[in-house]
């Protein structure tokens, strides 16, 4: 037996005591990008119709100045919260990913514009500083 | 005289700690951030007439928001950082008696910020500025008049 009883029943206990009144929240939108995806995009070749289908439909389009411009985006939220019998912090870190696909004319691709935040959220509980 | 004085530290222990336990009774300190703040240091580099959203991308990452207007295609930034505090003196009630009543003041501050930047059609920056900064205001400020 790896523990005696009475110390398994301990640690049990202590880890009630210190984890009583912890909340952790995670909360996502849409679908993480896929970097390879991403970089399977080339500038002059790939077309409209290959974009859809490598990475999906987009979230939002852009249209102006005859040309469009696909949006996808994905968020990250993460919030711990500790709330005791007489003191309660509540911290929420929320970050995105944006990619744009800009088209020209004849559909094709001709900039993407790549962005990931995400990795930076944290579960952070302390809400002072920065 | 030792004793004393073991006691005396002892008793001053407990008030302190008794003081910070009422100081802290009640408090709720709330903290949700939107992603990161981008300041006039980091677009120091952009030139009107010549930044494209490339190296714009490059050096901030990809916008939040791209949208069309009458002087050309916009990127917008956003983040946000939103504190809010409460205080319930109730909470101290709650601890010895089986009712008390809530008697919260609260104070939330919400400051959406953006980084707006315009281009021409061949995507190169026109214009480009901050939206109105708030002033940096304290986590913890639950007085709400």
């Amino acid at each position: 037996m790896l523990f005696p009883k009475p110390l398994a029943g301990i640690i049990l206990i202590l880890a009630l005591v210190l984890t009583q009144g912890c909340i952790v929240t995670r909360g996502t939108v849409g679908e993480p990008l896929q970097d390879d995806a991403i970089s399977a995009i080339k500038k002059g070749t790939t077309t409209m119709a290959e974009v859809i289908s490598m990475i999906g439909a987009p979230d939002r389009i852009v249209r102006g100045n005859e040309r469009e411009i696909f949006h996808y985006y994905y968020y990250d939220g993460k919030s711990p919260a500790m709330l005791l019998l007489i003191l309660n912090f509540i911290r929420m870190d929320v970050k995105s990913d944006n990619l744009y696909v800009f088209f020209d004319r004849n559909g094709i691709a001709e900039e993407v514009i790549y962005g990931k935040r995400t990795g930076r959220t944290q579960f952070k509980l302390w809400p002072f500083g920065d | 005289m030792t004793n004393v004085a073991a006691r005396f530290h002892a008793i001053r222990l407990i008030v302190g700690a008794l003081c910070i336990f009422f100081l802290c009774a009640g408090c709720t300190v709330r903290r949700a951030i939107f992603n990161d703040a981008i300041t006039s240091e980091q677009v120091n580099f952009v030139r009107v007439g010549q930044t494209t959203i490339r190296e714009l991308a490059d050096h901030i990452g990809a916008p939040d928001e791209v949208t069309e207007s009458d002087f050309g295609f916009v990127a917008l930034y956003y983040w946000s950082d939103t504190k809010s505090a409460a205080l319930d003196f109730g909470a101290i009630g709650r601890l010895f008696l089986p009712y008390s009543p809530t008697m919260a003041l609260s104070k939330t501050g919400v400051t959406p910020e953006q980084f707006q930047v315009v281009f021409d059609p061949q995507w190169t920056v026109r214009a480009y500025g901050f939206s109105r900064r708030a002033t940096d205001e304290p986590v913890i400020w639950f007085w709400p008049f």
